[in-house]
């Protein structure tokens, strides 16, 4: 198309003017093919837009993790009725209320739960604050925030995790009222050790179910789905049932045989 | 296909997967290849943080040009890259992508395609920053000037000059190789090299 322009431009050293230069942006952003004849500028920008290498979207299932991870934080699950939905903006914002309410009660139940699981034994105050904060969460899971960690700082992630108890040690130091502990540098393994604690403290068959509400959205995000939920929070926070200080240590299950 | 996009988007919007798959293919591309002009090696990485924040602020974006929007968030991740580093990338001339340009643009299969594509852009790469951007949004990214302007702040007229001083470098760059390439173009030198002036593109005046 531009076969003339083009031996033109190749002997003048490039495009004459500016209109020159912006038709021939413009073909190679519409991707018209350029000629046998097109002189080697035209060449170079089409083949500068050209089509995708496989390798350039090497990252399209980060991608997808993150999209996934962003509407589970933001209460918009793709629904039948999402999807449907002519008016998305008005809908999010009731979405995101109903999700803020529901993280709420969840997590309420969830901290509940925590709480009448403990053994009714006397609280020992903290001796150190920061401490068990600080070591906890590094120490029993390092590898837990991988590179597609999820959004802070939406409505639902905020209400569940200001409500869950935020000790990440498995309930060794016996402090509920560890709420005044500084956010952590590992402020989200703390927050997701919270919701695992939770989660590990409800019984077997209301789990699965747990994990459908948006309480648990965020942890389910940073397990890399519900399925995973249960190993990472194992590896988190460790077996529910092991703390060290909690259960006296069972002796020896035989039968004393001395005298 | 900008009908298709704006359905994509809505879709994405809506929360359905598979739009933001559509969208993610459609961007990704040209994104990567805008963003390596900017931060070099690390375009990956701003692509991954762009590519986060766009899943994140989709519900935000009330309409336009998505592609506009788009670019708009890889280009502050960038720049933020780029404070973060305190440096330029520095972008050798590459002499390589000169020859493969010559060798293989004309080649029809796909391994071919993408050597040139590598080629062209390592080339584009070699302008000064400003006219290489200007270009990459223009022919790659695939935006007019005036929407360009507005992703880089920027009057429409200036991104078309700084394109156009692009080109022309570009062609001079292509001119000298296939000077040296070949023997009958040497005896034709250049009537003017359009170059007394040296690139000053934050001083330039806006033209139209």
């Amino acid at each position: 198309m531009r076969g003339d322009d083009g031996m033109h431009a190749r002997r003048s050293g490039g495009p004459a003017d500016r209109a020159e230069s912006d038709r021939l942006l413009d073909a190679a952003r519409a991707g018209t093919p350029p000629g046998a004849d097109a002189d080697p500028l035209t060449r170079l920008l089409s083949a500068a837009a050209g089509p995708a290498a496989p390798g350039e979207v090497a990252g399209e299932e980060r991608a997808l993790a993150a999209f996934r991870a962003a509407r589970a934080t933001d209460g918009t699950a793709p629904t039948a009725a999402a999807v449907a939905a002519p008016r998305p903006r008005r809908r999010l914002r009731i979405a995101a209320a109903l999700s803020g309410l529901a993280a709420t009660a969840v997590a309420g139940v969830a901290f509940a739960a925590v709480r009448l699981d403990r053994p009714p034994e006397p609280v020992v105050p903290p001796a150190t604050t920061a401490g068990p904060t600080g070591a906890g969460p590094t120490g029993t899971g390092p590898g837990v925030t991988g590179p597609s960690r999820p959004a802070p700082g939406t409505p639902a992630g905020d209400a569940s995790g200001a409500a869950s108890p935020p000790a990440p040690t498995p309930a060794s130091s016996g402090t509920p009222s560890a709420e005044g502990g500084p956010p952590a540098p590992a402020a989200t393994s703390g927050r997701m050790a919270g919701h695992c604690r939770a989660y590990l403290a409800k019984p077997e068959r209301q789990r699965e179910k747990a994990l459908t509400t948006p309480g648990f959205a965020d942890l389910v995000a940073a397990a890399g789905g519900p399925e995973q939920v249960e190993s990472y929070c194992r590896n988190l926070v460790g077996a529910p049932a092991e703390g060290p200080d909690d259960e006296p240590e069972p002796e020896r299950p035989g039968p004393r045989t001395d005298d | 296909m900008t009908a298709e996009l704006n359905e994509a988007v809505a879709g994405a919007q809506a929360g359905d997967e598979e739009a933001f798959r559509f969208l993610y293919r459609s961007l990704q591309p040209a994104l990567l290849r805008y963003l390596t002009a900017l931060v070099g090696a690390d375009a990956e990485d701003v692509a991954s943080e762009a590519w986060l924040q766009i899943s994140r602020d989709l519900p935000s974006f009330t309409g336009g040009e998505f592609r506009a929007w788009v670019v708009t968030i890889a280009r502050n991740r960038a720049m933020d890259h780029l404070r973060r580093q305190r440096r330029r990338p520095s972008v050798p001339v590459p002499l390589q992508a000169l020859n493969d340009l010559a060798a293989d643009v004309d080649t029809a299969d796909r391994a071919g395609e993408a050597i040139a594509t590598e080629s062209a852009l390592a080339l584009i790469r070699t302008l000064p920053p400003a006219e290489a951007e200007a270009v990459m949004l223009r022919a790659v990214i695939g935006l007019d000037a005036e929407t360009a302007g507005r992703v880089l702040g920027r009057r429409a007229g200036a991104v078309r000059t700084a394109a156009h001083r692009g080109l022309r470098r570009l062609a001079a760059l292509l001119e000298r190789s296939a000077a040296s390439d070949d023997v009958r173009d040497a005896v034709a030198p250049r009537p003017r090299t359009d170059r007394q002036v040296p690139h000053a593109p934050e001083a330039e005046p806006a033209e139209g």
